[in-house]
């Protein structure tokens, strides 16, 4: 308790210094005024009212990560997540029109133009016609291109969403629509309402990883997995597949844990000070993320080196170790869904094929992403089934927008490669695993693939089918900030029954 | 100065407490006082005049509210022509007393009926501007079934999805809609708004207002377009406090309106898309746990449990069943399962995987009845005495990886009442000839071939 008590002298010492009489005038205006605010402040305070029952206030406080039931029997038990940022193309991968063939090269119809708006398409482009050969796989029948020869062994585990449409055609807002429900910044992402609402099963680990890879993270930022208004102790934890697991986890030299030990009692008890003279929540937060932290040293280099794989392993998964991958962080998602953590989220980074490029085209750079895709993908989900994992485990793959069945022309000029713009009107995500139907396909585009005609999905009705599978129902699992209950919803969303198994 | 009428009277909701306070305080005067020496006397015809005032004060000003806020005649008349009697009755009663001070029987009976009156007009106002069933609104709803105020609820509108397109867009779909959400209040008994909804004859025949639909237009069929007004609108149905129809409901009733609204087609021959029926599918699902009577284990054995390293949970909020896993406690032996057998009946879901347990553990777990999922991962199990799971009659799924299961271990368990599924991922069961058994066998192994594509860069 020394430092403890060195800390609190300190801090006290600092304040003396700095109160002048002019200070106790300030403070008398400033809390005479405050006694008035209270009632005002009262209710701007976060989420008092209605935390999900069965905890009390202040427990659920005290240890905001502590594992709560859902509301009802859950389906899945974890949800890994699997966002490619940039979008990639639906036409050339599962939706399959051979209209456009004939089409390819032609004039895009004045119809579908007609008050549309596109990221970058101006005046009249061309069709573009499928740059992939596309065939029917499996018992269901579905269509997968040959950009995805492993994957399209696998398409009866899944369950295909061609019609899902988004109202945002720029990557920020609409990643930021698909992982919060809202195209603006300050809502929670998915994975921080699960994790609000189920707390983390693994008490070394957090909750809610995020796995980046493809170099970039996604344009929306760190928003995406952030916790809006949700205490911050429910934000996506970023772990690196190369290098240090997490940033600043590891002891510098001279320290042993011990010491550490006694550093992070002496700064909690600090801020348990502190909480209690202000009782602000992001004090609670800061507490429990440096005993996450504490344990997490332990926990997370472990779980996060997949060199004790089995060579097999590694084989079918294509992973290199020490890489920034996505096929490590494929293996990395099972492995920490294997502990016990409720969400994992990956982002790949490089699917924006405009074909200002070759590496953006949708005839090569596409191919190669897809192939940095297709086999840790597909051994994902082998390895999730053959461990009995995809019983308790809802997958989900998809971006954040589609791709326009036209051939891009930006600022009017022919590309130099074949790409496609941005498209929200109609593409394809798809789900597999916990609760889901296997071999389905939900949802019809026109011949273009330009818009859904039927058995369209909204975001929103992905996310309460998410939700759903998890045990909530999505209109009422909500939070109260600033005066009112927020869902991750909104006041949309319909569950897509016919994909439920 | 032509506002100074209305504005007298929208005065009438203050004027006409008064009257109300006042009689009723002569008349009660009048039943307290003793026969004998009356000590009232001098206070009850001032009541009676004070409140025969107030009663005028409201009946203009109730005529003037008539006259001017566009209440209809047939609205108001019983209010109307009751206030003025209870106007005319209170005076009458005033100079009658004043003739003749004495309280006898006639004059307590005429001072009832006065307060009758009273109360009646007071009712029909309320009626008025409260709506006719505010009192009702608050009954439980199986008094107001059995006092014939409520037409019994019905289900959600439910179809089959083999046999949907046979169905009758009005009679089998909408009508159901209808039942559930509107004849509570829009029913022969009832009659809300002159409406009634529970046969296809009655909704074309309309209500108060006209007809509330018409066929193929949407704007000018009321029977959709108050659906979709904001809830907060005075003209949005439900009225927003009921329970509100859902979206896949409301798009319903609109495009059978929009496909003009037929009472013979069924949904095929109206092409509505699947996509618009298919919330509405029975699904008879099957609980996948056990259902159970048993209590809630108390909220401090949980944490107990919990301080030992278990993680311990219920399935959901209610049920009581509990998913116990020693993910955070790899050093759990066998004779730790004391702390656990307390509740072991209420355990739904154990996983013990990569634990120190032994072989003998699955003693221990005989007595589980809920048992559904049981992981076993990674525990030196020989499979000798896989038949101790056999009493295990809900045990659904078992997971076996990483162990030393062979075949003939697993047939200990054919025939096994509930087992479905067996995962037994790198076991000698893997590599074993696969045989027939009561459940599924899951012993993959899955590789990936080397495609040429795997490794062609474009």
């Amino acid at each position: 308790m020394n430092q403890l008590e060195r800390l609190l002298t300190e801090l006290s010492q600092q304040k003396l210094q700095n109160q002048t009489r002019r200070h106790f005038l300030m403070d008398c205006v400033t809390k005479m005024g405050g006694l008035a605010m209270v009632p005002l402040l009262f209710g701007c305070e976060p989420g008092n009212s209605r935390k999900p029952a069965g905890l009390n206030l202040s427990e659920r406080d005290l240890n905001p990560l502590a594992p709560l039931p859902p509301p009802f029997a859950p389906k899945a038990k974890s949800i890994i997540y699997l966002h490619m940022a940039g979008a990639p193309s639906q036409l050339e991968l599962f939706d399959y029109k051979p209209e456009l063939v004939k089409l390819d090269g032609k004039d895009c119809p004045a119809s579908l133009l007609e008050g549309r708006q596109f990221a970058f398409i101006r005046g009249v482009p061309s069709i573009l016609g499928p740059q992939a050969k596309f065939a029917q796989h499996g018992e269901s029948g579905a269509w997968v291109s040959d950009y995805l020869p492993h994957f399209s062994t696998v398409v009866d585990e899944v369950s295909f969403l061609k019609a899902v449409h988004t109202d945002q055609f720029n990557h920020g807002p609409a990643q930021l629509f698909m992982q919060t429900g809202s195209p603006r910044l300050g809502r929670p992402s998915i994975g921080s309402w699960v994790t609000y609402g189920l707390g983390t099963e693994n008490q070394n680990l957090p909750g809610f990883v995020v796995l980046t890879s493809g170099g970039k993270t996604p344009d929306a930022g760190k928003s995406v997995w952030g916790s809006g208004f949700l205490p911050s102790v429910y934000q996506g934890v970023q772990c690196r597949s190369k290098g240090d697991p997490v940033l600043y986890l590891q002891d510098p030299e001279g320290m042993t844990r011990n010491m550490k030990k006694s550093v992070i009692e002496a700064i909690n008890a600090a801020n348990e000070e502190s909480f209690k003279d202000f009782g602000d929540p992001e004090t609670l937060a800061r507490i429990n993320q440096y005993e996450m932290a504490y344990r997490m040293q332990i926990e997370v280099p472990e779980v996060m080196n997949i060199n004790d794989e089995p060579e097999s392993i590694h084989e079918l998964y294509g992973t290199k170790p020490g890489e920034e991958s996505f096929a490590n962080n494929c293996l990395l998602a099972r492995k920490l869904v294997e502990k016990g953590v409720r969400f994992v989220q990956l982002y790949d980074w490089g699917w924006d094929t405009h074909g200002n490029a070759k590496e953006v085209s949708v005839d090569f750079g596409l191919r190669n992403k897809c192939r940095e895709l297709d086999r840790p993908v597909t051994a994902l989900l082998l390895d999730l089934k053959q461990r009995g994992l995809l019983e308790e485990t809802l997958v989900v793959w998809g971006g954040e927008f589609g791709r326009t069945p036209m051939q891009e022309n930006r600022e009017g000029k022919v590309q130099g490669w074949k790409g496609r713009d941005h498209h929200g009107e109609a593409f394809t995500m798809w789900m597999a695993g916990g609760g889901i139907k296997k071999g389905a396909s939900y949802g019809i585009t026109d011949d273009f693939g330009f818009s859904g005609v039927d058995e369209r999905v909204s975001v929103h009705d992905i996310h309460a089918t998410i939700l759903d599978r998890m045990g909530f129902n999505h209109e009422e699992f909500t939070y109260d900030f600033q005066g009112r209950p927020f869902r991750l919803t909104d006041v949309e969303g319909q569950l897509i029954q016919s994909i439920l198994a | 100065m032509e506002f100074l009428l209305p504005l007298f009277g929208r005065f009438h909701p203050l004027f006409v407490h008064l009257p109300i306070g006042i009689l009723f305080f002569g008349v009660f005067l009048i039943f307290i006082s003793g026969k004998e020496k009356n000590s009232f006397a001098a206070v009850i015809p001032f009541a009676f005049l004070v409140g025969t005032f107030f009663a005028l004060l409201s009946g203009i000003s109730g005529f003037l509210q008539y006259r001017y806020e566009g209440y209809s005649w047939e609205t108001v008349q019983i209010h109307l022509i009751l206030g003025w009697s209870t106007v005319a009755t209170s005076a009458w009663l005033y100079f009658q007393f004043r003739k003749q001070p004495e309280i006898d029987n006639t004059l307590k009976i005429q001072s009832a009926g006065l307060l009758l009156l009273l109360m009646a007009t007071g009712h029909f106002g309320g009626n008025i501007t409260h709506g006719e069933d505010y009192l009702i609104e608050v009954l439980p709803p199986g008094l107001k079934a059995s006092l014939g105020l409520e037409f019994e609820e019905s289900k959600p509108l439910q179809l089959q999805e083999d046999n949907w397109e046979e169905v009758a867009f009005y009679e089998g779909a909408i009508q159901p809609i209808l039942n559930y959400n509107c004849t509570s209040c829009h029913n022969p008994r009832n009659r809300k708004g002159e409406l009634d909804l529970t046969t296809g004859k009655d909704l074309l025949s309309g209500g108060e207002d006209g007809k509330v639909l018409a066929h193929g237009d949407l704007a000018n069929s009321s029977l959709f377009a108050r659906l979709v007004l904001p809830k907060e609108d005075e003209e949005h149905m439900p009225p927003k406090e009921k329970r509100q129809p859902k979206k896949g409901e409301i798009e319903l009733i609109k495009t059978w309106i929009e496909s003009g609204a037929s009472m013979e087609k069924t949904l095929g021959e109206a092409k509505v898309p699947r996509s618009l029926v298919s919330a509405f599918f029975v699904r008879e699902e099957i609980p996948f746990y056990p259902e159970t009577k048993l209590g809630k284990v108390p909220e401090d054995s949980i944490s107990n449990i919990r301080e030992r390293g278990f993680f311990i949970e219920n399935i959901s909020l209610a049920s009581p069943l509990l998913r116990v896993s020693c993910l955070n406690f790899p050093d759990f032996q066998d004779q730790d399962w004391s702390y656990i057998d307390r509740v072991s009946s209420h355990i739904t879901y154990l996983d013990l995987s990569e634990t120190k347990a032994s072989s003998k553990i699955l003693e221990s777990l005989q007595s589980l009845d809920n048992l559904t999922i049981l992981k076993l991962n990674g525990l030196p199990l020989s499979g000798e005495n896989l038949d101790l799971l056999i009493n295990n009659h809900n045990l659904k799924i078992l997971y076996l990886n990483s162990t030393n299961i062979s075949i003939e271990n697993l047939k200990l368990l054919d025939g096994h009442p509930s087992l479905e599924k067996v995962y037994a991922f790198k076991t000698p069961a893997s590599s074993q000839e696969k045989v027939t058994l009561s459940f599924e066998l899951e012993t993959w192994d899955f590789m990936l071939p080397k495609l040429a594509t795997d490794t062609i860069v474009y």
